[in-house]
Parts: structure tokens; C-alpha cells; sequence
């Protein structure tokens, strides 16, 4: 599978002599991330007002209609999210080798080692990070829940939204869930939970990719443009040694 | 038959009340059920027809809010539906027997009309202490409601407290409390009539339904009839219009609360909870309770004691960090601790990697 | 001597048992029992203290308009939040009306049936009902072919064979003594009761959009906003409204429950002599005339003690005990101490037989319900200790009307210690209330016009606005008695909650002291000319209006654990 990272050692040492350039993120990877990213933002901003509605319009409500528009820039958003979330879920059993479920579940023993460094280096705040080139295992780990609660937050979405659906809509399908949810307050308590822990991710995220980007100097968040990262070639070694 | 409908006729006439009136309420009583007007017809004769039904009315943990209710029934009113639809011949608040009188009343319809009757229950139904939480005439509710319910052709739970447990069952129940379908597992023909109270409208259209058709209306996943419970409160509501152009009452008495703006921010509950009431009405369509600028309280859900509280936040807190303190404050702290965990972290990090840089380069200096 | 018991005591509120000793044709003695707990003060535990008026309203949905004040007034007087005056007109409005309907509907539909013989009815003349009808009041639903109409009715309903709710009753026994007119225009009254009271309680619909359980409560204030000038509020169509049920209240009480009452009291004067109970009276007193703490009250509070009507003592809220010797609970100092609401603690401790049983043991724990007393006697609460306080502190309709009831009878005034005085007083607050009414109205409309609008004082509605640790009481008088909530909050949450209710004073056992309960007592003594048909037990257990979900209650204290019972 190393084809799917092509080596330009050339162009890489023109920047920096001891690191190679590698093709980790390829574009579906990269699409969907941005998609999340964007839908995520939208979502949680217009969620946050429909929770908490913190404009009041003044006019006859015949002529307003901010909570109706920000329920609607919700649903529209919730599209964008929802297929996004499935292309990438889709994209772990054909995308290339660093885009797949292995790299967020650890079967390996080795990565289940790695995760533990990099724990430590989280922990302890290393200035130097273990040796990686895709997901490193611990944040896979990670992703593994996000998208975990990505899709409780799609499905509590779609049963809230179910009770109201119109005549013949599919969504109605999803009413089934309500029960399961513990009932509708209830669905929507979680449902508002799971923004707040996609808030906190969010910010857990950025946080990491700017920690660990200095760190390593690889280039770390350019990657997501790019798809491009720099890597010591020994990290490369090391990873197809394991496989 | 042709005796009982000639009385009845004769009944309605000598009150005043022309066959055309009477044919009349049963087109309201189809409008209820959004049916053509048509079949109004069709109920005026299965209520013409039809021998008084028997019934019996079991109160157990309750607090005889649906008998009050019912007492409000106006289309058809309670003494129509006493003296002239049903025979109910049990119902400890109305009846006028006592004591033993009253039970052999109740053991006789059990015994001599097996499968033949019409049970309602009110209240929750305690299983604790072996019963002894609510006892009438030296039997538990427990015993009476397996023996009442088990031989009724059909059983309906009026309010919320049979139908989901209600408040005696709210946590931490300290008294066992079971709706009647936990408490009679495997009851055929059960309908669950939810609310705190119960609607006397929604009562009395139950009944006229099942005497005419036979059977009970389509009931959603908690056996709700769905012609009463098959529409979100907010979905029917005379405020919505507000709701969807963001305009919220902020304060009690307010000029938005004033106005009739929507209660969503005050702690309704009317997107989560199915019940009529912006279509019927209450105490025959006089108002309801968001029409009087209270906020819905969720009541024909289940578990609402539980789940709809606080009554005045539009969404409950999380577990374990009081009850007042709400998600969005906890998510707000929890988010700056994290940025702020990082923060330091960063610092920390830059200073250890300037360290590490240093002694990298001392080193390669050396070498 | 037999022992007799009846339970279920029917046309009441609740599960209420009653076992009495007949020796001789006379009750000996009585034991009160109430059958059904549900421990809504456990429930309450660590929640919001705004949302437990909703909690405890649902303790009663006869009275359901009581616990929901009492519940607010407590939080109110803990966290020191001060209801504008259109919350007191709003409120002094919902509470009367629950007042005037209860007490129609108690003496129509759940007492009268123990002085009127139905079946009697039927052998009745409609022209002379119409003449008796007319000699009484000017209530225009009087003429033969009406009470030709009513008799009809019951005619069929009679011969189709299904009873229903009438049958198995004691009709023919020999204590009814109502000549066979007066029946059958009390069942023509009993019928137009039945619709009245359905009007008339739209006043709730309009004030709390729905009875029973109206929703329009809150801590600091009322839900309901006004403003003459907008659809959405209490405005001049809800105003009007509101007058016309008033005064077809006023009209109904007046010129039939009045009436009537006088008409069917006229035949059993000898009942004032039974049921006198145990001649303390405690009343916490209603209806603030002005606003803020202490104000004056327009049915007063006090206490009478041994019937002496020279004066009323003034009430001390400090000396209320309750004692549960008697009761299915216990205490960690002893069962046979007595302790304070405020000091209050209570475990469920059912020690009776295990259903189906046939007789409870009285010589130990028998109900459901503590005993409370005050300076340690027992307390009868209800219309005749408000109406008796009233009458010695100078209420000056309240006077006029007893004194013109007693005239009507032509009794003094100890008759009122007894079990027909019991019931005229409550149609004597029934009539003072309805006339009452308007004048709220009128106030809250003068406050319309004057653009004083406020409901609600929202400075104390955040909970960041409360004392940490604050404790509160709040009284009220329920139809059945003096009614008080005790509340305890720290941190914003519910840490300790109790009710000490018109019932429970009147039903509960006998306390350490062996001292019997008002019911017990009122009940000894009564005569019964058939065990097997008690119904002179009915009239006096009824008297009082029993409501036994009110009374069932439990205190908890201090976060102790209660005995844990789990579904099976």
C-alpha cells in the first residue's frame, strides 16, 4: 500500500534536508474534513440560537422570520454534515491506507505502543513528538468518538425532526429512535450535549494540530490543504517495517 | 333495541332536544375526529342503539383530578353520559353506595359481565409493601386492577399517572408505583388517555368512539389515541407564528408576554409533547394553558415529572452539577478550561522545545 | 357489640376507611384510617423550588388550586419575593372561586345523597314540588311541567334497570325524613348543580387556562398578563367574563344552595346534636386585603379552643406537633413524641395486616395520616372554624349570615357544634365568598384602568438572587381547613419539604395522648339503627368534606434515607 504515499524526497529537501514530503491526506479525506468543519461551525452556531434564542425581532411576526431562517440554515447545514459524515465513514474501507478504520481503531500492538507515547507527550508536554505519518493512534482514537458522537448528534437530529416531518416524508422513519432516546426532551437534551462536545472538540483539535505542527514541523495543518506532509524517513521506515 | 331507541327519543325530545340537535353533537363528536360529518349519522344511531354500556371507574394513587375532570365534561355533558350513555356502575367519588355496598356493586359487574365491561382506571397502581400504599375495602390496588382490568373488554388509563406512572412513580418512587400496563402486563385493549389531567373532551370522544366502531382509535407507540395525541403542541399552537419569527417572552408580564409572544424561552414544552389542547381547548374550549401565558409543562409524556423539569428551562441541566446549572453554562466553562489547558500547555511546550533546541545545538557544536 | 367497618367511605376525595364499635344502636367508639400514600415530599427532594407548586397542586385535583398556593406562598416567604397586588387580586380571585365551586359541589353531588332519597323522588307530585320550589326562592326553573320533566327522567332511568351510580344505596332507610317533594327538587338541583359548577369553573379556564389543574402559578407573581389592551392578555372580554359567571354564581348561591340547604336542614335539626367532634377550631385565615407580609385578611385567623365563642386566641404556628403513635411512620426519638413541622421527620412504616385483610389493628399503627395538634389538642379545620373565628373577630357579613341562618332555624348558637353546623357553615362561606368575588374584580380592572399592569416580581425569579440557605412557610385556608407548607432550600434545590393538611388535622388518629381525631370523636356518639346500613356515620364523616389524598404525606429530614421500596 506505500504507492498510495508518493515520495518526492527532491522537492521535500529543497525545504528542509532531513524530512521527505508525503501524500497522507488524500482529497476525499481532505473534502470531507472541511465539509465537517464548516457544517460543524454552522451548525452549532444557528443550534446555539435555536437552544438559546439571543435575538429577539421586533416586528409583527408576519414579517420576521429569524427562528424559522436559522431552523432552515440548520437543516440545510445538517445535510451537508450528515453526507459528509457518511462519505467519510465510506471512505474508511476504500480510501487510501491513511484514511482507513485502522487508523482510528488500534488493532496492532505497535499502535496501541504508539498511542502510549503519545499520550505521554500530550500529558507531559514533550517537545518531541513520537514517530508518525498518518493519524497518530491516540488522536484515531479520538476521531473514532467524534464521529461516534457525530452520528448520536445526526440521530437525535433526525428523531427530533421526525415528529414533524410532512405526509410521506422518509425522515418519519426516524421516530422510531424516539423511544430509544429516552423520548423527545430527552433526545433533544442529548442532542444539545453533543454540540457542546463538539464544541469542546473543536477546540481540542485546533489546539493539538497547532502544538503538534510546531512540534514536528511537519507541516501538520497545511496537510488538511495540501494533502501533503513532511516526515523524518526514518517514521516512514518505521511504519512500513510494521506492517 | 326498538324499546331503547324509542326511549331515547322520546328522552331527548321531552328535554327539548330535537333529533336534528342530537344528530347534531354526534357530527361535533365526528369533527373530533376530523371524520366526515357524514358519519355523525352513524354514531347518533350506534348511540341510539346500543343498551347502556357498562362501565366502571377504579381510583387508585390519585388525586381524582380526571374525575374532576370528567365532572367538566360538556359535549356530552357529565349528566348525559350518567343518566343516558353508560351505566357506570362503580366510581368511589360520584356513587352513592359505601362500604361493602359499593365493593359488591364492583364484584358484580366483575362476575356477572366477565368481558362484557368497560374499565377506566385513575391513578398509579404501588407495588411496594407488599400493596399496602393504597388499599380499598382490605385489597390492594395491585389485586383489585389484576382482578377488574383482567375481565373488562376494554381498560382505559385516564390521566398520566395510569398510563406512564405519573408523579407518585416519579424518581425516586418511593412507594413501587407502576402505570396500569406495567402493573396488568399482557392487558388487551388497553388505551392510555395521558395528560395531568386528562381532557374531559378526549374522554368523551374515546368513548363515543369505541361504542360506535367497536374498537379503539390507532394509537401511537404509547397507546395514545392518535386523534388527541397525534400532533406536537407547538405544531398546533396560536403562538408558533411567533416562535418562527424569533420573538420570545424574556420576562413574566412583560410587554412581549403581554403581546402573546411565544413562552419557548420561558421553559415550554410544547415542541416535545402530543396532546390537542391548542385545537380543543379546556372546560369546553374556554382557553389553555399557554393561552393564559404559562408555559406548557410536557404533562401527557411520559415521565414528565422527570423529564420535562425544571418547568422553566426549555432544556434540563446536567446530572451532577445541581439542578439550576444548565448545559450551555457548563459547556461554557468546560470549553474555557480546555482552551485554557492548552494554552498553558503551549507554553509550556515552547519553553521545553527552546531547552531541547538549545541542548541540540550545544551538541551538534561539540560533535 | 359489632364492629362495622366502611371502606371504601365513598363520594370523597381519596381512600378513606372508617371502623367503628356499635353497642346499643350508638357508635361507642371509631377509628379513621386513611388507605393510600404516595410521598410526595420525597419526591420533591432536589428539585427546583418553582417547579413544586406544580408537584404538590397534584396532591388533590378536587382542591386543586390549594397546594399550588400554599406550595408558592412558602417559596415566596423563603426566598423574599413580594407578588405584585394584581398577583393577590388574580389569586384571592382563583382561590375563592375554588372555594364557592368546591363547596356547591360538595354539598350537591357528595353530601346530599345522604339526606335526599332518590328513589323517594319518584312518588313525588311535580305541582306541589313546583309550590314547595317557589315558597323558597325566586329561582325561575320552578314550574310543574319542569319538575314533571326532572321526575320523568327519573322515571326512565329508574325502569331501564341500570342504576349505575345509585345503586346498592341505602334509599328507604329510616333516617331519611325529606317528604317526597323536597326529594325531588333536590335531585333537579343535584342534575343542575352538576352543570353549573361547569360554568362556573371557566373562571379558572380564564384565569389559569385549565381546571382542575390550573396552570398560571408561579414563584413571585401569576402567569397571567394583563393589559386592557391586547388580545393575548386578561383584558376587558375577560373581564366580562369573569362578571357574568360571578354573578350567576351569586344567583345559584343564593337562590338554590341556600335555600335548599335551609329546606333540608329544617328536617334534621335533631343533627345538631350529633357529631359535635372535638370543639377546638383552628383557622390560619384568607384573602389578604392589601399586600405584603401580615396583611389583614378578609376571613381572619385564630383559634377557639373547648367551644368558647367569647373570643379567638391568636394563632402561633410554633405550637403545631404531629405525632404518628398511630401512624404507618416513625421517629428516631420514639413514636410517642410530637414534633414540629419545621422539625419534622417521618420513615414510612407499614406495620398493618397485608391485603386482603378484614379488620386493622387499631391498638397499634392504623393510617396513613399523622396527627397533628396545636398546644397538643386535637383541631377541627374546615368552613365552621373559619366562619366561627370570622363570626367572634366581627367579620361583619359572616355575622349577618349566621345569625340570620340560626334565625331561619330557629336554633342558638351551639348548634353550630355539630354536623349540620358544619354543613350550613360551609354554605354560609359559600354565599359571603360569591358575594366577595366582584369586588376582586373590580379592583383588578380599577388597576387595568390606572395601567398597573405588573404580575410578577421578577428580581427574585433567579435562583443567583436567593439566600443560600432560606427556609419559608406558607399558609392558606383550602374548602377543607387551615392548610401550611413548610420549605427548606439550600443552594437553590429543595432540601427538605413538608404539608401539614386540612385533612390530616381532621382525619388522623389518635395521638401518644390517646386523644381521638376530629373525625373519631365527631363520629362517637352518632346513633345507627342498622349496622348494616350506616349512614348516620356518612352524614357526620362527610360534614367535614373529607379529602384524603391531601392528607397523606410524609416528611423527610435532613437527606435521611427513607425505607427504600423497589418495583417489582
Amino acid at each position: 500500500m506505500n504507492t498510495a504515499a508518493s515520495i518526492d524526497s527532491a522537492a521535500a529537501s529543497a525545504v528542509q534536508p532531513q524530512v521527505i514530503r508525503v501524500y497522507v491526506w488524500d482529497l476525499p479525506v481532505r473534502l470531507t474534513h472541511w465539509l465537517l468543519t464548516g457544517s460543524i461551525v454552522v451548525l452549532a452556531i444557528t443550534g446555539f440560537y435555536i437552544g438559546h434564542p439571543f435575538i429577539t425581532a421586533p416586528d409583527p411576526a408576519g414579517q420576521e422570520f429569524v427562528m424559522g431562517t436559522v431552523l432552515a440554515i440548520h437543516f440545510f447545514a445538517a445535510i451537508v454534515f450528515s453526507l459528509s459524515e457518511l462519505a467519510r465513514i465510506v471512505w474508511m474501507f476504500v480510501g487510501n491506507k491513511y484514511a482507513r478504520w485502522n487508523q482510528m481503531i488500534p488493532v496492532s500492538k505497535a499502535r496501541w505502543r504508539s498511542a502510549w507515547e503519545w499520550l505521554k507527550f500530550y500529558v507531559l508536554f514533550r517537545p518531541v513528538t513520537p514517530r508518525f505519518v498518518g493519524h497518530n493512534p491516540l488522536a484515531g482514537m479520538t476521531y473514532m468518538l467524534v464521529y461516534a458522537v457525530c452520528l448520536l448528534s445526526a440521530l437525535t437530529g433526525y428523531a427530533i425532526f421526525s415528529v414533524s416531518a410532512g405526509i410521506g416524508s422518509p425522515m418519519q422513519v426516524f421516530s422510531v429512535l424516539v423511544p430509544l432516546f429516552g423520548g423527545l426532551q430527552t433526545a433533544r437534551w442529548i442532542h444539545h450535549l453533543c454540540m457542546w462536545l463538539l464544541v469542546l472538540f473543536v477546540i481540542h483539535h485546533v489546539s493539538c494540530a497547532l502544538l503538534v505542527a510546531r512540534a514536528a514541523k511537519n507541516a501538520a495543518i497545511d496537510s488538511m490543504f495540501s494533502g501533503y506532509r513532511f516526515v523524518r524517513p526514518e517514521d516512514l521506515e518505521a511504519e512500513e517495517a510494521e506492517e | 333495541m326498538a324499546a331503547s331507541e324509542s326511549w331515547l327519543v322520546e328522552e331527548l325530545e321531552r328535554r327539548g332536544v330535537s333529533r336534528r340537535e342530537f344528530v347534531g353533537f354526534c357530527g361535533v363528536m365526528a369533527s373530533i375526529f376530523a371524520m366526515p360529518r357524514t358519519v355523525g349519522a352513524r354514531i347518533a344511531q350506534a348511540i341510539e342503539a346500543a343498551d347502556k354500556p357498562t362501565l366502571v371507574w377504579l381510583e387508585f394513587q390519585d388525586c381524582a383530578g380526571n374525575t374532576e375532570s370528567f365532572l367538566r365534561a360538556g359535549r356530552p355533558t357529565t349528566a348525559d353520559i350518567v343518566l343516558d350513555t353508560l351505566s357506570i356502575d362503580y366510581h368511589e367519588t360520584i356513587m352513592a353506595a359505601a362500604g361493602h355496598r359499593a365493593e359488591e356493586a364492583l364484584e358484580g359487574v366483575v362476575s356477572q359481565k366477565p368481558g362484557g365491561y368497560i374499565a377506566v382506571v385513575e391513578g398509579s397502581i404501588p407495588t411496594g409493601a407488599n400493596g399496602a400504599y393504597c388499599t380499598i375495602g382490605g385489597r390492594s390496588a395491585e389485586q383489585i386492577a389484576k382482578e377488574v382490568c383482567g375481565g373488562a373488554a376494554a381498560t382505559i388509563a385516564i390521566g398520566t399517572c395510569a398510563a406512564f406512572g405519573g408523579l407518585p412513580a416519579a424518581a425516586p418512587n418511593p412507594t413501587g408505583a407502576l402505570s396500569v400496563a406495567d402493573a396488568v402486563p399482557g392487558l388487551k385493549n388497553l388505551i392510555n388517555l395521558p395528560a395531568c389531567p386528562a381532557n374531559a373532551e378526549n374522554l368523551a370522544a374515546v368513548i363515543v368512539y369505541f361504542l360506535t366502531f367497536n374498537r379503539w382509535p390507532p394509537v401511537d407507540r404509547y397507546r395514545r389515541p392518535l386523534f388527541a395525541y397525534g400532533k406536537a403542541i407547538h405544531d398546533n399552537c396560536e403562538r408558533r407564528a411567533h416562535y418562527d419569527a424569533g420573538q420570545f417572552v424574556e420576562n413574566w408580564g412583560d410587554e412581549a408576554h403581554r403581546r402573546g409572544y411565544c413562552l419557548y424561552k420561558m421553559g415550554c414544552k410544547g415542541p416535545v409533547t402530543f396532546q390537542n389542547c391548542p385545537r380543543v381547548g379546556w372546560n369546553e374550549g374556554t382557553n389553555w394553558p399557554v393561552g393564559c401565558g404559562h408555559p406548557c409543562l410536557g404533562c401527557a409524556e411520559p415521565d414528565f415529572w422527570d423529564k420535562m423539569t425544571p418547568f422553566y428551562s426549555h432544556i434540563a441541566g446536567v446530572p451532577g452539577f445541581g439542578v439550576h446549572a444548565t448545559a450551555d453554562k457548563i459547556g461554557i466553562w468546560a470549553a474555557a478550561g480546555v482552551a485554557a489547558a492548552y494554552a498553558i500547555g503551549g507554553l509550556v511546550q515552547y519553553g521545553r522545545r527552546m531547552v531541547h533546541a538549545k541542548a541540540e545545538e550545544e551538541k551538534g557544536g561539540q560533535s | 357489640m359489632t364492629r362495622l367497618v366502611i371502606d371504601p367511605v365513598t363520594r370523597i376525595e381519596g381512600h378513606l376507611r372508617i371502623e367503628a364499635e356499635v353497642d346499643g344502636g350508638m357508635v361507642r367508639d371509631a377509628w379513621s384510617s386513611a388507605t393510600m400514600f404516595r410521598g410526595v415530599e420525597i419526591i420533591l427532594k432536589g428539585r427546583d423550588p418553582r417547579d413544586a407548586w406544580a408537584f404538590t397542586q397534584r396532591i388533590c385535583g378536587v382542591c386543586t388550586t390549594v397546594h399550588a398556593i400554599a406550595s408558592i406562598r412558602a417559596v415566596e416567604n423563603a426566598i423574599g419575593a413580594e407578588p405584585p397586588a394584581n398577583a393577590r387580586l388574580l389569586r384571592n380571585l382563583i382561590m375563592a372561586s375554588q372555594m364557592v365551586q368546591d363547596h356547591v359541589v360538595h354539598f350537591y353531588h357528595l353530601h346530599a345523597l345522604d339526606w335526599v332519597d332518590v328513589v323517594s323522588a319518584l312518588s313525588a307530585d311535580p305541582a306541589a314540588t313546583s309550590r314547595l320550589a317557589q315558597s323558597i326562592s325566586d329561582w325561575p326553573l320552578s314550574s310543574t311541567d319542569y319538575f314533571r320533566g326532572v321526575k320523568g327522567r327519573l322515571q326512565q332511568f329508574v325502569e331501564r334497570g341500570q342504576l349505575g351510580p345509585f345503586a346498592n344505596a341505602y334509599w328507604g332507610h329510616s333516617a331519611y325524613r325529606l317528604p317526597p317533594e323536597a326529594n325531588l327538587m333536590a335531585v333537579a338541583h343535584y342534575l343542575e348543580a352538576l352543570d353549573w359548577q361547569r360554568e362556573f369553573i371557566k373562571m379558572h379556564a380564564v384565569l389559569g387556562g385549565k381546571n382542575p389543574h390550573l396552570q398560571s402559578f408561579l414563584v413571585g407573581g401569576m402567569a397571567t398578563p394583563i393589559d386592557p389592551d391586547r388580545q393575548a392578555s386578561l383584558n376587558m372580554t375577560s373581564i366580562s367574563h369573569m362578571r357574568k359567571l360571578i354573578r350567576g354564581a351569586r344567583e345559584f348561591v343564593q337562590q338554590v344552595y341556600i335555600p335548599d340547604l335551609l329546606a333540608v336542614a329544617s328536617f334534621y335539626k335533631d343533627w345538631a346534636g350529633y357529631g359535635a367532634g372535638v370543639g377546638n377550631y383552628l383557622a390560619y385565615g384568607e384573602y389578604p386585603e392589601v399586600d405584603g407580609a401580615n396583611a389583614p385578611l378578609y376571613l381572619p385567623s385564630g383559634v377557639i379552643r373547648a367551644r368558647d365563642i367569647s373570643a379567638a386566641e391568636p394563632f402561633d404556628q410554633t405550637k403545631v406537633t404531629e405525632y404518628v403513635t398511630h401512624s404507618w411512620f416513625e421517629y428516631e426519638a420514639g413514636d410517642g413524641e410530637g414534633l414540629h413541622p419545621a422539625r419534622g421527620e417521618t420513615r414510612p412504616n407499614f406495620t398493618g395486616p397485608e391485603p386482603p385483610y378484614e379488620f386493622l389493628n387499631t391498638d397499634g399503627k392504623y393510617s396513613w395520616l399523622k396527627s397533628p395538634r396545636y398546644d397538643g389538642l386535637p383541631m377541627e379545620v374546615g368552613p365552621l372554624s373559619r366562619m366561627l373565628v370570622a363570626y367572634v373577630s366581627g367579620n361583619e357579613s359572616v355575622r349577618q349570615y349566621v345569625d340570620y341562618a340560626l334565625g331561619q332555624l330557629g336554633v342558638g348558637p351551639e348548634a353550630l357544634f355539630s354536623t349540620l353546623g358544619r354543613v350550613a357553615a360551609r354554605g354560609i362561606e359559600t354565599l359571603v365568598l360569591a358575594e366577595k368575588l366582584e369586588n376582586w374584580l373590580n379592583e383588578l380592572q380599577d388597576n387595568m384602568g390606572r395601567g398597573q399592569l405588573d404580575i410578577h416580581d421578577n428580581s427574585k425569579w433567579d435562583p443567583a438572587s436567593w439566600p443560600k440557605d432560606c427556609s419559608g412557610a406558607g399558609f392558606h385556608e383550602a374548602p377543607r381547613g387551615a392548610l401550611g407548607h413548610w420549605v427548606h432550600i439550600v443552594d437553590g434545590e429543595i432540601a427538605n419539604y413538608q404539608c401539614v393538611v386540612p385533612s390530616t388535622w381532621n382525619a388522623g388518629p389518635r395521638d401518644a395522648a390517646g386523644q381521638r381525631g376530629p373525625y373519631e370523636e365527631a363520629v362517637v356518639g352518632t346513633p345507627v339503627a342498622d349496622p348494616e346500613q350506616p349512614i348516620e356515620i356518612l352524614r357526620t364523616v362527610h360534614s367535614f368534606d373529607p379529602c384524603m389524598a391531601c392528607g397523606v404525606h410524609v416528611v423527610d429530614r435532613h437527606g435521611r434515607e427513607l425505607v427504600k421500596v423497589r418495583a417489582q
